[in-house]
């Protein structure tokens, strides 16, 4: 019987220990589930954040934009997360490199609105990528503040949920660039506009302006993707211009300075005056364009001596105790301020619901480092939902940057 | 016509940095049936090597263009063993394993370098007077003069030496050439890394003119694959006609046409081959 018994007694208390065995896995099992899901809706519970999306380009011709993006975005979100967020918890920026290319854009703004679950969607540089995102953000309903994207037709359409913080073709041509071309007598001007919407879109206006203003002008079309300007800067020559009108973006325009001046035409025969602004201010613009970056002129909404707001001397601090040196690329400062009125908007809807955020948008009043920004709200124009901060023009000199128009923020004289 | 001048001296110079690019795409071709789409990111590299050099290490213009060369051919000979060897006879293969190859090194260059343009000082500053007809830089002449002899060296290393003579023996017969003794291993290794230094050539020349940025290895090896389809894939003399050709019809299109549309221009004329001379206009595999 023991015999008989042992086995059985054997089988049994092996069984029971595989059972026990089984049980205390599955309890382990169970406990580590019930673990991991307390620790991740803790973590969940912690760090719930209130998600906008920003586009720009990392990638591509103007990546340095992208660059100058993430600097603004992590100033921006040390000044909201540091004073205790937006309704209660900290605001999270999801970064799409568009690289101005609008497919690729297209998709990126799709995925931060369906996939990111974003709230408001800021940012752009280049406006070919902005105009095919303000398809894709106007679809889906979601509000999209354009930070530097500077088509008129962007707000021109008129969506509802698009809005723009940021400079306009328009407002830039008209205002600062016929104002100096006039202000100082400028007699013959040669355009070199870019192939892209914003160089053709910028070009007209000017054409347009100069055409009214009784100057001479010849435009000259050049592909944004060449490297190569003699040839189009040999016609140049010969119109024999006293100013040039650079409407070409990224460091297309670092070349174009550099062949100018080779080719003999800046700055003896005629002054450069670069209509889109932050190339002239990235590290690598005067190892690239050597002495003929000297008296060269560009379009910029900021200046180390101009401080328009109280923001931007809080800006101008911030950035200096973060990264050690003095700003430059403007752009990290448009992006700073758009983030700041995209948590206005959100403090003052009291929610993220669409909706009501678009509409407090609207009413938007808030100080930030280029002025105060109040957008428009008529239709029927460019001028709907658009804020147009005010413009520079500054010039080279010595390396030093001086402001030569408006008259009433001139730091020095122009030289010819 | 001094415009007219002006316009075939840049035609010149561009068509002569358009063959040179071209030729190291061309050499993998014909003998390796390789082809290497991260042959502009060669490029960039040796453009930024050069760059390095020259700023951070203080080194002379020469000596920095040396290194650079020097390091991207044995950075070739790696890439050779590692990446290309093992796909042999797959010419998908390595279509995708050097197409990979392309996206990683232009992001590793983003990520090591930034997005600025770099490039080291210019070898001589200022522009001259070319006959009294118009004004060109001083760096543009050296470059083309530098392109000019690498060129020249390399078709005399090819037609006359020993070694471009086993070069041609494996293009033209890979068996044959086995059988007479010639290891095809070696040759293959030896072939990539001519291409890589004709790339790093290319980079070190071009670059004190056009700075490299981490994205401009794309746009040369797009003109480089123009230039050899334009040339007949495999042909030498053709790659050199066909640079010179299209870097003249661009710079003339752009003068008499307009220049909104430059590159629009090369595919143009490398259509028109193709319709009246299917493989291109010096044949093929004729090294």
């Amino acid at each position: 019987m023991g015999g008989a018994t042992a086995p059985w007694n054997l089988g049994r208390s092996h069984e029971r220990r595989r059972g026990m065995s089984n049980y205390l896995k599955l309890m382990a099992i169970l406990v580590a589930l019930a673990t991991a899901a307390l620790g991740l809706a803790g973590s969940a519970m912690a760090e719930e954040t209130i998600k906008i999306g920003v586009v720009g380009p990392r990638t591509g011709t103007a990546a340095a934009t992208g660059a100058a993006f993430d600097e603004g975005i992590a100033l921006a979100l040390d000044k909201i997360n540091g004073s205790g967020g937006v309704l209660g918890k900290k605001v999270e920026v999801v970064f799409e490199d568009t690289a101005g290319d609008p497919a690729k854009a297209a998709s990126g703004i799709e995925k931060l609105i369906t996939k990111d679950n974003v709230v408001m969607v800021l940012g752009e540089s280049h406006s070919s990528a902005a105009l095919a995102e303000i398809e894709v953000a106007n679809r889906n309903k979601t509000p999209f503040i354009i930070a530097e994207a500077w088509h008129d037709d962007i707000t021109k359409k008129n969506y509802p949920y698009v809005f723009r913080a940021g400079p306009c073709n328009s407002g830039v041509v008209n205002d600062a660039i016929m104002g100096f071309v006039k202000h100082y007598g400028f007699k013959r001007v040669a355009i070199f506009a870019e192939n892209t919407d914003w160089g053709k879109g910028i070009k007209d206006l000017a054409e347009t302006g100069l055409k009214a203003a009784g100057v001479e002008f010849t435009t000259i079309d050049t592909d944004t993707k060449s490297q190569d300007h003699y040839t189009e800067l040999n016609k140049v020559k010969k119109f024999k211009p006293d100013l040039i009108l650079a409407f070409v973006y990224g460091f297309g325009v670092h070349y174009l300075i550099a062949q100018a001046g080779e080719v003999g035409i800046v700055p003896s025969q005629a002054l450069l005056l670069e209509g889109a602004g932050p190339p002239s201010l990235w590290p690598e613009f005067w190892k690239t364009v050597g002495q003929y970056g000297n008296l060269e002129l560009f379009v910029s909404r900021m200046h180390e001596k101009v401080m328009l707001t109280p923001v931007a001397k809080e800006f101008d601090a911030a950035y200096q105790k973060k990264f050690g040196k003095p700003p430059t690329d403007y752009k990290s400062r448009s992006i700073y301020d758009v983030i700041l009125i995209a948590a206005d908007g959100i403090k003052r809807a009291g929610s993220t619901d669409s909706e009501k955020l678009t509409k407090a948008l609207e009413n938007s009043d808030i100080v930030v480092c280029s002025g105060q920004v109040k957008f428009g709200k008529e239709k029927g124009s460019y001028a709907y939902h658009q804020w147009q901060p005010p413009m520079l023009i500054v010039q080279w000199q010595d390396k030093k940057q001086v402001v030569v128009y408006p008259m009433d923020a001139k730091t020095g004289d122009l030289k010819k | 016509m001094e415009d007219l001048l002006l316009y075939l001296t840049n035609g010149v110079f561009m068509g002569s940095t358009y063959a040179l690019v071209a030729l190291g795409v061309t050499l993998i071709v014909g003998i390796m049936g390789v082809i290497n789409f991260a042959h502009g990111e060669l490029y960039v590299l040796a453009g930024y090597f050069s760059a390095l050099c020259s700023q951070a290490l203080g080194f002379d213009p020469l000596s920095s263009m040396v290194v650079a060369v020097v390091l991207v051919f044995f950075f070739g000979l790696v890439i050779e063993r590692i990446l290309i060897r093992p796909t042999y006879g797959q010419e998908m293969y390595s279509l995708i394993i050097t197409f990979i190859l392309y996206i990683i090194l232009q992001n590793a260059y983003l990520v090591v370098f930034g997005p600025y343009p770099n490039k080291p000082p210019n070898w001589v500053n200022g522009a001259s007077d070319i006959l009294g007809l118009f004004s060109y830089s001083n760096q543009r002449l050296a470059s083309f003069a530098a392109a000019a002899a690498v060129i020249a060296v390399f078709m005399v290393v090819m037609r006359k030496t020993w070694f471009g003579r086993v070069i041609r023996s494996v293009a033209m017969d890979r068996e044959m050439a086995s059988l007479l003794g010639v290891n095809p291993e070696r040759v293959n290794m030896l072939s990539f890394g001519l291409g890589c230094v004709l790339a790093a050539c290319a980079g070190v020349i071009l670059t004190p003119v056009f700075p490299v940025t981490p994205t401009v290895g794309v746009g040369i090896s797009l003109t480089a694959f123009v230039v050899m389809i334009l040339g007949g894939l495999g042909s030498l003399t053709g790659c050199i006609v066909g640079g010179l050709l299209l870097g003249i019809v661009e710079n003339l299109g752009v003068a008499y046409i307009s220049s909104g549309y430059k590159s629009l221009f090369g595919f143009l004329i490398l259509i028109l081959v193709l319709f009246f001379r299917p493989t291109g206009l010096f044949g093929q595999k004729r090294l």
